[in-house]
């Protein structure tokens, strides 16, 4: 299911200056295991039923953006204005790109703890997170570790992040594990064996962006071949993703 | 006139692009039109750098489109539509009040007694003897509610008073545009007209030079008029490096008060404030349970709360000391383990830079003696353990001697900031 969206969003996210989450990442394609209380919070703020300021943590790998992305595409699916920021790509620029924010309904800044060395960033995202509480807008935020062990040196950020509502997410186990994969897959028209999906899980590294970039490639080489997604077929296309 | 071009352009957008990077980049413009130009208001740079780079080509020759003989110019730049441009990069739209923030939901304690005493009198008498009012203290203990409480009440008693509360980074902020867009002297009338002005955090002023020139005419011109002023910074106000020494001088001529962390008593009746605002009745048991743990600042009460609050809803559970512990597993189990004895000891000997050992020693020189009795003082406040324990744990002292070092803290907390501020940020490591 790629819409023009997705097409444009594709080819977006080559750019350097792309602040659009990318919309593979929905709800439907989240699979949430232990981190159904999670979700939840996060599909109110989609729909703007609560005005609310959510902290998600947890290990690289979790979910963590993906969820922030999926809030994002549904508060926009509600004709809100959304603007998704990783700050991981955005850290070497000027701060002054947090200014005047206060007029988008939804601000997601991704990767806070990137901005430990970075004191003049912490100080945007300070005041950034004050005016938009002064405007009643809604913010979204992630990083790995709580806020008190982000190890940012402005204690009024961390001081307002220990104020929000602070959600930890969960790794989900082997079975969820297979059953994100497969319906990641399958969304894309793939079917995605169990056991294939042991597979990568056991071999691969285990994060999402990567898994969407081979998905692109089993795609291409299984139309080639016109094979089903086996063990050995899959081992196959690494082998020779490996040697390019 | 009617926005009639951008609505043409519009709706050949809607059919040319998603509906996503419609709602995110397209609608929030806004348009002004006067035949010759086509001026797009984008609200955050943002948008303004995203539409410049994808849309703008597209949005000229839509324009061309419409008006092929004489297509109007397409211009974009960050503003809105709500008041003249001019005059929205100049004032503040509003006070910015949170009506939420009142005398009434600020829980008094012994730790912010006079902060709260200084305020309400103030409300009596404004412009009166505590001017400027400046109250200080660490991040999250309330500075910031008993601004807006003083700001809300002022209201009520002075409808027509012009009562604004801002961050001091709007100051900034909103002086850089007045420079900017040539309009200084707006910038000057306008802060200068209001009848209270009440501004949060001031130790963001620092290193700011021209910033802090302005605000120093501000104030002066505001206490000249008997105009009150309000300032909160993060401590005392000769204490901020960065500021101008007459800037210093001049906030401690009215009334200087501190705000501290809230003690146990006050914390448990924060979070049963706060839980009856959300419309919660929280049990005692579990007002307690929460205070006795979470001790650095309101926020981390707050959050705490927050949480617990949330996962009832989800989960339909009632709120029990036993819901609580699960709730919150994953930060009291960070505050078990940080706040033993001997973390206490590593972490004050690593503040004043001085040897664990010495730390444990029978050495009396003062600058050995200070940080031991502020770790004894520290393993009283956040630990179980008894006062013989505590001196057993310090080299084998007797606890009169804790008892002792517990009584001179206080004592001295009370008379020399710099020793208060070091308690209160080892204080803030340990219990977060």
């Amino acid at each position: 299911m790629v819409g023009t969206g997705s097409n444009d969003c594709s080819c977006g996210r080559q750019l350097a200056l792309d602040f659009q989450w990318d919309e593979r990442f929905d709800f439907a394609g989240f699979v949430a295991g232990p981190n159904a209380e999670a979700v939840a919070a996060l599909e109110l703020i989609g729909k703007g039923d609560r005005r609310r300021v959510i902290y998600l943590y947890g290990e690289p790998g979790v979910g963590k953006s993906h969820l922030l992305q999926a809030a994002c595409g549904e508060a926009s699916a509600w004709g809100r204005a959304v603007v998704y920021l990783p700050l991981r790509q955005l850290v070497n620029r000027s701060p002054r790109l947090l200014q005047e924010l206060e007029g988008v309904d939804v601000v997601a800044l991704d990767d806070l703890d990137c901005l430990t060395k970075a004191i003049e960033w912490q100080q945007a995202a300070f005041h950034l997170f004050n005016r938009l509480q002064d405007a009643g807008r809604e913010l979204l935020m992630a990083g790995p570790r709580r806020p008190a062990k982000l190890g940012l040196a402005l204690p009024d950020l961390v001081s307002r992040l220990q104020g929000v509502l602070v959600l930890r997410l969960e790794k989900l186990g082997d079975e969820d594990n297979v059953l994100a994969l497969s319906r990641r897959a399958q969304r894309r028209g793939l079917e995605l064996p169990k056991a294939t999906a042991r597979y990568l899980l056991n071999h691969c590294r285990r994060d999402t962006g990567y898994f969407f970039q081979l998905l692109d490639k089993f795609d291409a080489a299984s139309l080639q071949a016109q094979r089903r997604l086996t063990v050995p077929f899959v081992k196959k296309v690494l082998a020779e993703a490996n040697n390019d | 006139m009617a926005n009639s071009l951008w609505k043409g352009c519009l709706r050949r957008l809607e059919r040319e692009v998603p509906d996503q990077q419609l709602n995110t980049w397209i609608r929030p413009l806004q348009a002004q039109e006067d035949g010759k130009l086509l001026r797009l208001l984008a609200p955050n740079r943002f948008v303004l750098d995203w539409v410049r780079d994808h849309f703008a080509d597209r949005i000229q020759e839509l324009l061309v489109g419409q008006c092929p003989d004489c297509p109007p110019k397409l211009k974009l730049e960050i503003g809105t539509n709500l008041a003249p441009t001019r005059a929205t990069t100049v004032h503040p739209s509003s006070s910015l009040l949170n009506p939420n923030f009142t005398f009434d939901t600020f829980v008094e304690g012994k730790s912010n007694q006079l902060a709260r005493a200084a305020s309400s009198q103030l409300v009596e008498n404004p412009g009166g003897a505590y001017n400027p009012l400046f109250i200080y203290g660490g991040v999250g203990l309330g500075k910031t509610h008993l601004m807006h409480a003083i700001g809300n009440a002022l209201l009520q008693r002075l409808p027509d008073a012009e009562v604004l509360y801002l961050h001091s980074e709007r100051f900034v902020g909103d002086m850089v545009k007045a420079l900017q867009h040539n309009a200084i002297n707006e910038f000057k009338r306008y802060y200068r007209g209001v009848n209270a002005l009440l501004i949060d955090d001031i130790q963001f002023f620092a290193g700011k030079e021209r910033s802090q020139e302005e605000f120093f005419h501000t104030f002066n011109a505001l206490l000249e008029g008997q105009q009150q002023v309000v300032m909160s910074c993060d401590r005392y106000p000769k204490e901020v490096q960065g500021l101008e020494e007459r800037l210093k001088s001049r906030f401690g001529w009215g009334l200087t008060v501190a705000i501290e962390p809230p003690e146990f008593e006050t914390r448990a009746a924060i979070l049963m404030t706060k839980a009856n605002l959300e419309g919660i009745e929280l049990p005692h048991e579990v007002a307690f349970f929460i205070a006795k743990r979470i001790r650095s600042n309101v926020r981390e009460l707050e959050g705490a709360l927050r949480r617990v609050i949330a996962n009832s809803y989800f989960t339909g559970e009632r709120i029990t000391v036993e819901f609580t512990k699960g709730a919150l597993r994953d930060l009291l189990a960070l505050h078990d383990k940080l706040v033993t004895i001997e973390n206490i000891q590593r972490t004050v000997a690593e503040y004043y830079k001085i040897r664990l050992t010495d730390l444990l020693s029978k050495r009396r020189s003062r600058s050995i003696t200070r940080p031991r009795q502020i770790a004894m003082a520290l393993a009283k406040s956040l630990t179980s353990h008894s006062l013989p324990e505590i001196g057993n744990a310090f080299g084998g002292r007797d606890h009169t001697t804790v008892l002792h070092a517990c009584r001179k803290v206080a004592e001295l907390m009370k008379a020399d900031t710099r020793l208060a501020e070091d308690y209160n940020n080892l204080l803030r490591t340990l219990s977060t």
